[in-house]
């Protein structure tokens, strides 16, 4: 049996081929991701353990913010002389390292990374664990002096004897450049200046009594996590955080994880969609075989193959294609994992390929997934072919299981499709976001299950409306193609359904980021009232300086400052929150127009009161006029008085929960050193729009970190930020057609093999190879609208239920991207002629007395 | 081509005619010939049987003169149109608009109905099938009631009787039909007979049958013996005794069994 099951499998390994590029594409997405995360790690876990000291000393982080507020915490310097008191410490070192600054160039255009990554200033001090020795110049001495990292001065093409500004908090100041460092670790891709340590702290933090942490070294003997708790005895842990190295290198790499993470989960996600894809091809490749096959399957029972024998050598098949494709697909995943590592030092970060690591968990995850998933895959066709009866091998069989009622998967389908359905509803109707969530993460994969089921059902009526207007117009070639699509549903439904699930998504997601889109245009709308935003495209803050720069600016009759700080507030009903308040000066009516449910802007700004979106109030049983306690960052704690409730959106989803705001005085005193996010500038009269926008772009230009932007130039940074996250939903989808693309190939190809003869007779009688090919396209087209059409309904329901709970935060428009879904459907025709090539052409070659005479 | 219009008038009562027809399999040492030099002619409103032993070369026979194959010496014409030497998009259209096909194993198209099935080559060819005569043939193979049936849907005489009106709906200039009652039993066999036979004598076809039952081979006008690609014997008005009285001696000959070619 074994032997008939191999000889079986090389006989078709031309038409499992479409199957195992399906299997190595999935595989090799989860090993290239396995494998790029497990090289990032361990390098980096290497170069932080490699340069973190034995203990560090850091200012206490009880609040995070998820927006970034400019405020450097520090530690005092003297803070380095005590602990160096501390039995068992050999030395301490008073660090100063900022991210808050920008460094520029003479031609005003910043030396720090494109990629979003830091640039750092820090004070020069060389220990066995700095990541950079200087490799030319010297080390700078006093003010005005400067090295710059290898990498940066290369790629921004900086020489020794070049002068920078640097933009720090407490004032820009330039420096020359007097020698270059070169990383003898992995650069993360940061661009790194180093300051001469007497005169860092003053320039980059203001005062030369501060410091941002401690570095402490034990001495000989003296473990870390001893010495850490002899330190925090010594200067107590309320105000400060300690860490060993250990622990430093931890921390440092879950600072750096965050974005390595997310590359790892998109990989994941193309793997997830490939795999899933894949399902469908793999399924109804082997329900083809089987078919293809019965009578030879009858026969092995007519000789008296028991049903085991012929499921297990069907399983043994696709067990068999696992292992091939897996195998195939790691090579792929390396490969594709050495593109990573070669993509991500084009952004900067100097990983080694000869560094490449491939855990014992690449292999078997790889296996897992390959052999994994064909057996899954393969088992409904092989508990099928077990069916087959002796007397297939006698009868004069036509392809078998083309008739079989379909009324098991009508009945699945329509109790999933209910359910997925009534979740859907319960979405929609609800008032909490994170209930809504959840219900529509049901509903989509319930409804997605339920069309899969009953999608062979939907190809009858479906079809036949898609392709009614074939006969007209392709007379009896669009007819027969159209029967063809019809043929047998449950191949039409399977080869579509690889289709729809990509559309579905694409659908639902264009819908969403459309709806988003709108909803922040009409916010924009409804509540901007500035001739100028000035801002940074990350929406980073900047120095106040710029602040200066632009009050100074000729023609400007108001400027509104907005600044973030993160808070802490505990509610009425014994809720604490951790979220992030803005501060704004208190012309913001000016600004912007916001509407009060009770209170005005006054009170809200006013000394210890805040605002707050009246939607949170409510269901925090927050009231105009109740106090609440309010924590800062660093310890700091006030009592305020609510002012105000406003019915400005409380934007959760941007860190922003609860749409806290006070004056900037507030935050200005309990966040001392924090740095603007948004000026937003009115201009005097008579200066037009366009003077001083001129005026103010001048003004800027040293600054190339801000921009000034109208309300229009607003709305497209926003939809350019919405637009990132559907190039990532259009990539996946791009990987989804090619796959999908794959099966309807599949299905044809195979298609074309099963009726041979039926062509030989068309091409007998008369059927030009033109007519064929035509014939054959058109079945392709029909099949790949049907897939889209379906895909498209779907993702429709998922992108309205999506906007309806976005709506709960307040994004409350729908918009229908028709523009987007037209094309996608005539894209998903051209994806059918695509898909019809070759199978068509080879239909087209086939010899016609072969063919007539084939069983 | 003007030679070959010259050697194959257009109107002397031949429907079809071949001369010096060779047709070889594979090259060199190995090559076999099919079909060695063969003359014939097909005379027209006349029923033609073509018969021989397994591996005799009749199907090659058939196939070459219907443009399904090609040649590898000699001329081939069409009325008066010269086949051999037309393009493959030629040999297509005149195929579909001049020669009329059944097969042994009916090859209907399983996805349309009798109806359909029956129009199939003028709908390919975007032509108007004429109705009156469309009407008597599917009155003379009494399919009236079975159009709308598809082909899964009939018996396996049921479904020969449509590739016959097939095969007579556009009124070919020829219909050849291979084996065509090779599948059937011997009651629908007959009837499928009786039909070609009507076809000649009422409707005024032509047909060219390849057949190895001499009892089919008796309904003919004319039976033409095939032996090592050769034809070397002739039958005005056959029976099916001396039909397998005259294949009997083949059998004598180069004993019983040969290579099947198809």
């Amino acid at each position: 049996m074994l032997k008939a099951t191999l000889r079986s499998f090389l006989a078709h390994k031309g038409r499992l081929m479409l199957s195992a590029l399906a299997i190595v594409l999935s595989v090799a997405f989860v090993a290239g991701s396995l494998i790029f995360s497990d090289t990032v790690t361990r390098t980096f876990d290497r170069l932080f353990a490699s340069t973190s000291a034995d203990v560090t000393v850091d200012p206490k982080q009880d609040l995070k913010s998820s927006v970034p507020t400019g405020a450097v915490q520090t530690v005092p310097a003297a803070l380095a002389g005590q602990v160096a008191k501390v039995a068992g410490v050999a030395g301490t070192h008073a660090d100063v390292s900022v991210q808050n600054i920008v460094v520029v160039d003479g031609h005003n255009k910043s030396v720090g990374p494109t990629t979003g990554a830091p640039t750092i200033a820090t004070d020069w001090y060389l220990t066995h664990r700095s990541p950079v020795k200087l490799t030319s110049g010297h080390a700078p001495q006093g003010a005005g002096q400067a090295l710059l990292d290898a990498d940066t001065a290369d790629k921004k093409h900086v020489r020794i004897g070049d002068t920078l500004t640097v933009q720090a908090q407490p004032g820009t100041f330039r420096v020359e450049i007097v020698g270059i460092a070169t990383f003898t670790t992995t650069n993360p891709g940061a661009a790194l200046v180093f300051l001469d340590p007497a005169v860092a702290a003053k320039e980059l933090l203001g005062s030369p009594g501060r410091a941002t942490s401690i570095s402490v070294d034990a001495a000989q003997g003296v473990t870390d996590a001893v010495l850490k708790g002899r330190i925090g005895a010594a200067i107590g842990t309320g105000t400060y955080d300690l860490k060993t190295a250990d622990e430093q290198a931890k921390s440092s790499a879950a600072d750096l994880g965050g974005f390595l993470d997310v590359i790892k989960y998109v990989m994941l996600g193309f793997a997830g969609i490939a795999t899933l894809v894949g399902v469908f091809l793999i399924v109804n490749t082997f329900s083809m075989l089987i078919a293809q096959r019965t009578r030879e399957l009858g026969l092995l029972r007519a000789l008296g193959a028991d049903r085991r024998q012929v499921r297990r050598s069907v399983l043994t098949e696709a067990v068999l294609l696992g292992l091939v494709g897996s195998t195939l697909g790691l090579g792929a995943g390396i490969g594709l994992a050495l593109g990573l590592i070669k993509l991500m030092t084009a952004f900067g970060m100097n990983l080694k390929t000869t560094e490449m690591v491939i855990g014992w968990g690449t292999p078997v995850a790889a296996y897992v997934v390959g052999v994994g998933v064909t057996f899954v895959a393969a088992y409904l066709p092989a508990r099928r072919a077990a069916t087959v009866s002796p007397m297939a091998a006698l009868a004069d069989a036509e392809i078998a299981g083309i008739g079989k009622p379909l009324r098991t998967r009508a009945i699945v389908g329509g109790i999933v499709g209910a359910l997925g359905a009534a979740a859907l509803a319960g979405c929609a109707t609800a008032s909490k976001t994170a209930s809504a969530a959840s219900l529509l993460g049901l509903g989509v994969v319930l409804t997605l299950i339920a069309t899969v089921i009953a999608g062979p059902l939907l190809v009858r009526p479906v079809i036949r409306v898609l392709g009614g207007a074939f006969p007209a117009l392709f007379g009896p070639v669009g007819r027969m193609s159209q029967r063809n699509a019809l043929r047998n549903p449950r191949r039409t439904g399977a080869t579509a359904a690889a289709l729809m699930v990509g559309l579905a998504l694409v659908g639902g997601m264009s819908v969403a980021s459309a709806s988003m889109s709108k909803s922040f245009d009409q916010q924009i709308d409804r509540t901007l009232g500035a001739d100028f935003i000035v801002q940074n495209s990350n929406f980073l803050p900047f120095t106040g300086e710029i602040t200066d720069k632009v009050r100074g600016t000729a023609g400007v009759g108001l400027v509104v400052r907005q600044r973030f700080t993160p808070v802490a507030v505990r509610l009425p009903d014994g809720k604490r929150v951790t979220t992030t308040a803005a501060g704004y000066d208190s012309q913001v009516d000016q600004v912007a127009h916001v509407a009060y449910k009770g209170g005005d802007t006054a009170a809200a700004l006013a000394p210890g009161s805040l605002g707050m979106n009246v939607t949170f109030a409510e269901d925090h049983k927050v009231r105009l006029g109740s106090v609440l306690a309010v924590e800062f960052p660093g310890g700091k704690r006030a009592e305020m008085k609510v002012g105000a409730l406003s019915d400005q959106d409380s934007g959760s989803g941007f860190g922003t929960q609860g749409g806290l705001f006070f004056g900037i005085a507030t935050v200005q005193k309990y966040v001392p050193g924090g740095q603007d996010s948004s000026l937003y500038v009115n201009r005097a009269p008579g200066t037009t729009a366009d003077q001083l926008r001129s005026r103010l772009e001048r003004t800027l230009a040293p600054y190339p970190q801000v921009q000034v932007r109208d309300q229009a130039d607003y709305k497209k940074l926003v939809h350019d930020q919405i637009a990132v996250l559907l190039y990532l939903v259009y990539a996946l989808l791009g990987l989804a057609i090619v796959i999908a693309v794959l099966g309807v190939v599949n299905t044809l190809a195979l298609s074309v093999v099963e009726r041979t003869r039926e062509i030989g007779l068309l091409r007998a009688i008369g059927l030009a190879r033109r007519q064929l090919r035509r014939m054959i396209r058109l079945e392709s087209v029909v099949i790949a609208v049907f897939g889209a059409v379906l895909g498209l309904a779907l993702g429709l329901v998922w992108g309205v239920c999506t906007q309806q709970v976005l709506a709960l935060q307040g994004l409350k428009a729908l918009a229908v991207p028709w523009g987007t879904i037209i094309a996608v459907v005539i894209g998903s025709a051209v994806v059918g002629i695509v898909a019809a090539l070759l199978p068509a052409l080879r239909a087209s070659r086939m010899n016609v007395l072969a063919a007539i005479a084939h069983e | 081509m003007s030679t070959a219009a010259a050697e194959g008038p257009a109107d002397d009562g031949t429907a079809a005619r071949a001369r010096g027809l060779t047709k070889a399999y594979g090259a060199g040492e190995t090559a076999v010939l099919a079909l060695d030099s063969v003359d014939v002619d097909i005379a027209r409103g006349r029923f033609t049987a073509v018969m021989g032993p397994s591996g005799s070369g009749k199907s090659t026979l058939m196939h070459c003169l219907a443009g399904l194959d090609t040649v590898s010496a000699g001329q081939i014409w069409l009325g008066g149109t010269e086949i051999t030497g037309l393009r493959e998009r030629e040999l297509t259209r005149l195929r579909r608009d001049r020669i009329g096909f059944m097969f042994q194993s009916f090859n209907l198209i399983p996805t349309l109905n009798a109806a359909e099935n029956i129009t199939l080559p003028m709908d390919i060819a975007g032509r108007k099938p004429d109705e009156k005569w469309l009407d008597q043939v599917i009155d003379t193979l009494g399919l009236r009631d079975r159009l709308k049936h598809r082909p899964a849907q009939l018996s396996g005489g049921q479904q020969q009787r449509v590739a016959c009106a097939r095969a007579l709906a556009s009124r070919p200039e020829l219909i050849f039909a291979d084996e065509p009652t090779g599948n059937l039993d011997s009651r629908a066999g007959l009837e499928v007979l009786g039909f070609l036979r009507e076809a000649v004598d009422q409707l005024g076809q032509t047909v060219v049958m390849v057949t190895h039952d001499p009892g089919a081979a008796a309904h003919s006008d004319l039976v033409l013996f095939l032996a090592d690609g050769r034809i070397v014997d002739r039958m005005e008005d056959p029976t099916a005794d001396a039909v397998l009285e005259r294949m009997k001696r083949f059998d004598v000959g180069r004993g019983s069994s040969g290579p099947e070619e198809d």
